[in-house]
């Protein structure tokens, strides 16, 4: 479970953040979408506390995010990034190992099974003593997955995780999106891919200067938008769809 | 005339001869206040990437106050001037002069290679839920080192050419054996070439093994 209230957070005289709030169940999948500058991004990376905010709360599974259990509650949530951050001087089998060790205190034999597991699943076996800079942008990305399901979070959240990739690759990283939400698990997802977010999410949240302009289930935010600002955003990004 | 190359080559190595058992003490000094200086280096650079204004202030104060002071200056004052209350050795005082020297450069080389990371590796490694002592030493610090070995060999070479200044308080080094043997003998030509030539060779062995370091660092992680 995530809910967030009266979250604000102002960065010099600029309102990135403007009395946002929602709560979403376990296991529900929600996609914010908003032109760019919206604060999407500021909003999910204040969730797992790497930006900090001025006013408002947020709990993750019913605790309150604080100073002192960031780095705890951090463990519950995988982070994706629009430019996947592996870490470049590590194969890819280090990058998913390593933070099961370091983090989850695994053995290194156990953390290696689960890394060899997760990443036949998701097809990269033959590239797991490849090197970041040696893969695609959707192999990276599909790495940086692979990376944080190996911690199993109950929560996973995608900043925008194919806007920096071409349409193949793209398709490759919403697939594997796809099957996760199989999984039960509680996903807020970034994202700019209309159909995508149409077929797999249960809730859309709109924003718009910082503000949650509408928050509604997938369908009807789609088919029956209640907000004017809204049906022109979607108006812009959708083109024949809804007719 | 072949007395006369007889001679010479006879004279070069008698200076050789002289000069080379003073070269360990010149290595000694170089190596042991290198260390201290990435010693302090680390610890400045910690400072220096403090969070608290303060502190990094402080520690950009330190360097520049050290940058300043030129090395012939500071092995003075720590062997006489400091002498005074400290009786420091002569082995000591030159350690801690150099050391000081180059640990307020290798404070910026260590800070500017660790700034040179992009924020989103700290960031990857904060998601993950890794604590900042382990994003620094598992992500940031051997991305760094990468950057940071040239200049720190750099710096190693300038060191070890700096050291020659230590003659002056009377320690025993390449210079100051350099020193004694012209003024025994009256061979000033010969001597210096040979004093600077020791000095060459082994800054290109140290220079060249800087190199074989940079390359298998590469290698070995396979980077671009």
């Amino acid at each position: 479970m995530i809910r967030v209230e009266h979250l604000t957070k102002v960065y010099g005289k600029k309102i990135i953040l403007d009395d946002v709030g929602f709560t979403i169940d376990r296991g529900t999948v929600l996609a914010i979408i908003g032109p760019s500058g919206a604060g999407k991004s500021t909003l999910l990376r204040c969730i797992n506390g790497l930006e900090k905010f001025n006013s408002g709360r947020i709990f993750i599974n019913g605790e309150e995010l604080t100073k002192n259990n960031v780095v705890e509650i951090r463990k519950k949530i995988g982070f994706v990034f629009q430019q996947f951050n592996l870490f470049p001087h590590m194969s890819v089998l280090e990058n998913i190992v390593l933070p099961q060790v370091v983090v989850k205190k695994i053995k290194r034999e156990k953390a290696e099974d689960i890394a060899y597991n997760i990443l036949s699943r998701i097809g990269l076996i033959d590239k797991v003593d490849s090197y970041p800079s040696e893969l695609s942008g959707g192999e990276q990305q599909r790495v940086a997955i692979a990376r944080a399901l190996a911690l199993d979070p109950e929560i996973m959240l995608f900043d925008e995780p194919t806007s920096s990739l071409d349409p193949e690759m793209t398709r490759e990283v919403l697939d594997l999106i796809r099957k996760l939400t199989t999984r039960k698990i509680t996903m807020i997802i970034v994202s700019h891919e209309m159909g995508f977010i149409y077929e797999i999410s249960n809730y859309v949240m709109f924003m718009d200067e910082g503000r949650v302009v509408e928050f509604a289930p997938t369908k009807t935010f789609f088919l029956s938008p209640k907000e004017e600002r809204t049906k022109r955003f979607l108006g812009k990004v959708i083109n024949i769809s809804t007719r | 005339m072949l007395e006369f190359i007889w001679q010479e080559a006879l004279k070069f190595y008698s200076i050789i001869k002289f000069l080379l058992p003073a070269v360990p003490t010149t290595l000694k000094i170089t190596v042991v206040s290198f260390l201290l200086a990435i010693l302090l280096g680390t610890f400045i650079c910690i400072l220096r990437l403090s969070v608290i204004n303060f502190i990094s202030k402080i520690a950009l104060w330190y360097a520049n106050v050290i940058r300043g002071i030129p090395l012939l200056v500071l092995i003075f004052f720590i062997y006489f001037g400091l002498g005074k209350f400290l009786h420091l050795a002569q082995y000591p005082a030159a350690i801690l002069a150099i050391g000081i020297c180059y640990s307020a450069y290798l404070g910026e080389i260590f800070r500017a290679g660790i700034q040179a990371i992009p924020k989103e590796q700290f960031d990857a490694g904060r998601a993950l839920g890794m604590k900042n002592f382990h994003i620094m030493y598992y992500i940031i610090i051997p991305q760094a080192i990468r950057i940071i070995l040239p200049p720190l060999i750099n710096e190693f070479i300038a060191c070890l050419k700096d050291s020659s200044l230590v003659s002056v308080i009377g320690l025993r080094d390449l210079t100051r054996a350099g020193r004694e043997y012209y003024s025994r003998e009256f061979v000033v030509f010969e001597t210096w070439a040979m004093v600077a030539l020791i000095y060459l060779v082994l800054t290109y062995l140290f220079s060249k093994l800087g190199l074989w370091l940079e390359k298998k660092y590469k290698k070995e992680k396979r980077e671009r």
